[in-house]
C-alpha cells in the first residue's frame, strides 16, 4: 500500500474545490440564519448508545467504533448529525417548545449503503423539533429545495411517501422480527414475485397480501393519490390520516412550486423504523441515487428524558457541490 | 421521450429475451456479438450488452435505467439498491447443491467445503441451517472441484442436470428457483416514471402473450 494512499470512499478537498465548499457552505448557513436556525457543532466522538438512538437505530454497523482508554466505554464517530441534534434539542433547549436546529460538518460510515456512496459525507440538515402539524413538514421541505437551489441544482425532483400506510397494512399481521424485515426488504425492492413468494410461505390473508402488493404500485405521479383513495376505500385511522396528509401537502407545494415534478410512491420506506410520518427525498436526472433526504420522526429524544415531534432533513454538501451549476 | 438504457446479461438470458424484446420493439438494431452498445429498434432506448455480474452494479449507478438479469445474480449482489418488479419467467433454472454420487465418507472433524461462484448464497444457505462451512470461491467448472477433492460439494445453477450427471455428481438439494427478473433504478423510476411505467406494462404483456402462446 502506498503512504500516500487515501482509505476507500474518504475524500479531501483542495482548491479551488475547498473554496467553493466554504462558500457553499456560507450561502446555506446564512440561509438558515436567516430563518432562524440554531447553529449545532455536535462533537465528532460521542458514548456510542447516545449516537444509536432516534434515526441512527439502524446504523450500528455503520459506526465506526473504539474504546474509551479512560472510562472503558464504547465510543462511536459520529455517523449521521441527526440523533445528535435530537439530544441537543432534548437536553439543552427542553423548555423551549419548538426548536430550530441546523449543523454542518462530516460524519465518516464504515461502510455505506449503496454502490457510490461516500464514506465521509460532509452532511448538512436542518431539524425542528416539538412542532407536529404539517406546517412543520411544509418547511423542512421547502428549506431542503432551498438548500438544492443555492447549490445550484436544477430539474430537482420531490418524491413524497408515508411510512403510516405501511404500517397501518402491516400492524395486525403479528409478523416475527425476522419475517418483518424479510418482508420489509422485499418492498424495498417492489418485488412483486418475492412477495407472492412470502405471502404463500408465510400464509399471509389475501386481503393484506393484496394491500401489500397495491402499495408496491402506488407509485407515480400526484394521481397515486387518488388511486390509494380507490385502493383503500374505507380507509380510518392511520391510513387515512396519512393520505390527507400527503393530500394537503402536495397541494400546497403545487400551488407555490406549480413546475416542481412531484414523485409520490407509497411503498418507500426510507428510514421504516424511526420514521413515522411523511417521509421525503430530492433526485436529480442522471445521478442514480437520492441527493437529500427528510421526514417525520415523532417521539425523538426520549432516551434523553424529552420526547418530541420532529421533522427534518440533510443531504451531503460535497454531493451538492458536485451535482451544481 | 426521455431516452432510457437497459443493460442485457450476455449469453443464454438475453437469448431467451429477445423474443420478448422483439414483440415490443427493443431488439436490437445493431450487431450485438461485436458492439457493447446498440441502439434498439426504438428511438429514444439504448441496450447495453454486457456480463449478467455487473447488470445489478450499472443499474445501481444509473448508467443503465433498467436490466435483466438472474435472480441468482440479484441474491449474491444481495442489497435493496434496485426495484426489482417482474418475474421475466425466462431463462429458468435452479441454484442446487451437489456432490459426487458415491463421494467417500467426509471426515467430521472438519468442516464442509463448499465450491461455487456465489459465496454469499451459499454462506447464507448453510447458516440458516445452522451450519458453518469453508467457501471456496471458483470462478467456472464447479464440478471439477468435488472430483479431484478440492471440495466435498457445490453451490452452483443446474438447468437440465446434464453437466452434474456427466461428472459423476447428484444434486442433493435445491436452495432454490432462479429465473430472470426486470430490475429497475430508483432514482430513474422517480424521475422517468411515465416512460419506464409504460415500458414495464409493455413487458408484462409481452410476456404474458409469449408464456400464452
Amino acid at each position: 500500500m502506498k503512504k500516500w494512499m487515501l482509505p476507500a470512499g474518504v475524500e479531501e478537498a483542495l482548491p479551488p474545490v475547498s473554496w467553493q465548499l466554504e462558500d457553499l457552505r456560507r450561502k446555506l448557513l446564512d440561509q438558515y440564519r436567516k430563518q432562524r436556525y440554531e447553529l449545532v457543532h455536535p462533537p465528532l466522538i460521542e458514548h456510542l448508545d447516545a449516537l444509536l438512538t432516534g434515526t441512527a437505530q439502524d446504523s450500528e454497523q455503520q459506526v465506526f467504533k473504539l474504546t474509551d482508554p479512560d472510562s472503558g466505554r464504547l465510543l462511536g464517530l459520529r455517523s449521521d448529525m441527526t440523533p445528535q441534534a435530537a439530544r441537543i434539542a432534548a437536553r439543552h433547549y427542553r423548555d423551549r417548545d419548538i426548536v430550530r436546529l441546523c449543523y454542518l460538518g462530516t460524519v465518516l460510515r464504515s461502510r455505506t449503503g449503496s454502490l457510490g456512496e461516500p464514506r465521509s459525507p460532509r452532511q448538512v440538515g436542518c431539524e425542528i423539533f416539538g412542532e407536529a402539524g404539517i406546517a412543520a413538514d411544509l418547511e423542512v421541505l421547502r428549506l431542503m429545495l432551498k438548500t438544492l437551489k443555492l447549490a445550484g441544482l436544477k430539474k430537482v425532483h420531490l418524491d413524497l411517501g408515508h411510512v403510516g400506510i405501511y404500517r397501518a397494512v402491516i400492524a395486525k399481521l403479528g409478523l416475527s422480527v425476522e419475517d418483518e424485515a424479510a418482508l420489509f426488504e422485499i418492498v424495498q425492492r417492489k418485488s412483486h414475485p418475492d412477495l407472492a413468494e412470502f405471502v404463500s410461505v408465510r400464509k399471509l390473508k389475501p386481503r393484506v397480501a393484496k394491500a401489500i402488493s397495491q402499495l408496491l404500485d402506488l407509485n407515480g405521479g400526484v394521481d397515486v393519490l387518488a388511486r390509494a383513495r380507490d385502493a383503500f376505500p374505507n380507509a380510518s385511522g392511520e391510513i387515512d390520516a396519512a393520505l390527507t396528509a400527503l393530500e394537503k401537502i402536495v397541494g400546497e407545494l403545487r400551488t407555490e412550486m406549480p413546475k416542481l415534478p412531484i414523485h409520490l410512491d407509497l411503498a418507500e420506506l426510507r428510514g421504516y423504523r424511526y420514521h413515522t410520518g411523511m417521509v421525503f427525498a430530492a433526485f436529480v436526472s442522471g445521478h442514480g441515487r437520492e441527493i437529500a433526504r427528510g421526514g417525520r420522526y415523532d417521539g425523538v429524544g426520549a432516551e434523553f428524558g424529552a420526547a418530541r415531534p420532529a421533522t427534518g432533513f440533510s443531504a451531503d454538501l460535497n454531493e451538492l457541490l458536485r451535482l451544481g451549476a | 421521450m426521455t431516452a432510457l438504457t437497459l443493460a442485457l446479461s450476455k449469453g443464454r438470458i438475453l437469448e431467451e429475451s429477445l423474443p420478448m424484446l422483439a414483440r415490443i420493439g427493443l431488439d436490437p438494431a445493431g450487431d450485438i456479438d461485436r458492439l457493447l452498445r446498440v441502439p434498439s429498434r426504438t428511438p429514444g432506448v439504448s441496450l447495453l450488452i454486457i456480463r449478467p455480474t455487473d447488470v445489478p452494479t450499472y443499474v445501481e449507478y444509473g448508467a443503465a435505467d433498467l436490466g435483466i438479469v438472474g435472480k441468482d445474480v440479484l441474491m449474491e449482489h444481495g442489497s435493496t439498491g434496485l426495484y426489482e418488479p417482474l418475474d421475466l419467467d425466462i431463462a429458468k433454472c435452479r441454484l442446487s447443491v451437489a456432490a459426487q454420487k458415491d463421494a467417500p465418507k467426509r471426515d467430521p472433524r472438519r468442516r464442509l467445503r463448499v465450491a461455487t461462484k456465489y459465496p454469499e448464497i451459499t454462506r447464507r444457505h448453510f447458516a440458516d441451517k445452522g451450519e458453518q462451512v469453508e467457501i471456496i470461491k471458483l470462478y467456472g467448472s464447479m464440478e471439477l472441484a468435488p472430483l479431484v477433492g478440492l471440495a466435498d460439494v457445490i453451490v452452483d445453477l443446474v438447468a437440465t442436470g446434464g453437466t452434474l450427471r456427466a461428472n459423476g455428481l447428484i444434486e442433493t438439494e435445491v436452495i432454490c428457483q432462479v429465473s430472470s427478473r426486470l430490475v429497475v433504478n430508483k432514482a430513474s423510476l422517480k424521475t422517468k416514471h411515465a416512460e419506464i411505467a409504460a415500458l414495464l406494462d409493455q413487458i408484462r404483456r409481452a410476456g404474458q402473450t409469449l408464456k400464452a402462446a
